[in-house]
């Protein structure tokens, strides 16, 4: 059963200011929650595309590990 | 010690790890899921590193998400003190790790989030914890 907008309102507008406040902050937290996968899947599809998405936990680490001194290395450059 | 009011930083590996779904790392995307929910500083070093790993419309996309918490969410993009990284360097650290170490001092963050085991671990005394995505997750349910 789907309801109107108006009647979703209405229904919540019923309910107990606390219950209100955490209708809300559900509300925010799937919405997060579901940007966060929408961007993780997009991720996902970049390095499908890189043909990266298979590589091992190890390798990805080395990579990152390299990346932290390279850049560590020009930030503080002296 | 627990997780439940303490800010904590989560090291690039956790987030890209979580990002990816890596299979190796599952309690990577869990931690992830519940960003909401948990205190979290994202230092200058991290950042540069997600950037390195990321287009400029995934990093703004990022940030947009990211934003949705300012309360719980704290970027910061100044430098470390040049002071306490060379302490860590010192003591034994690659440039790159005394960078990490020194953000989480001088946050007065007391939990890292590394999914390399081998890191900073063979520093004494360091003035934070060192724990792993699926220790963290164990934290947080201790605590529910």
């Amino acid at each position: 059963m789907s309801l109107t907008i108006n009647e979703l309102a209405e229904k919540i507008a019923a309910l107990d200011p606390s219950e209100q406040e955490a209708l809300i902050e559900r509300v925010a937290e799937l919405n997060f929650q579901r940007g966060l996968e929408t961007f993780s899947q997009k991720y996902r599809e970049r390095l499908t595309q890189e043909k990266k998405i298979n590589q091992k936990a190890d390798e990805v680490m080395a990579e990152l590990e390299k990346i932290r001194q390279e850049i560590a290395a020009d930030d503080y450059r002296t | 010690m627990t997780t439940g009011h303490n800010w904590v930083v989560l090291d690039t590996n956790v987030w890209i790890f979580g990002f990816r779904n890596q299979p190796e790392h599952p309690a990577c995307s869990q931690v992830l899921r519940r960003l909401n929910r948990l205190y979290v500083k994202v230092p200058r070093q991290v950042l540069l590193e997600l950037r390195a790993n990321l287009s400029e419309k995934e990093m703004s996309e990022l940030f947009r998400l990211l934003g949705h918490y300012p309360d719980r969410i704290d970027i910061r993009w100044d430098k470390a003190e040049m002071e306490l990284v060379r302490k860590y360097q010192k003591l034994g650290c690659k440039l790159g790790d005394a960078v990490i170490a020194a953000h989480v001092e001088e946050m007065n963050v007391r939990i890292l989030i590394s999914e390399n085991r081998d890191f900073l671990e063979e520093i004494k005394g360091l003035p934070f914890r060192v724990l792993n995505a699926e220790d963290l997750l164990r934290e947080l349910e201790s605590i529910k």
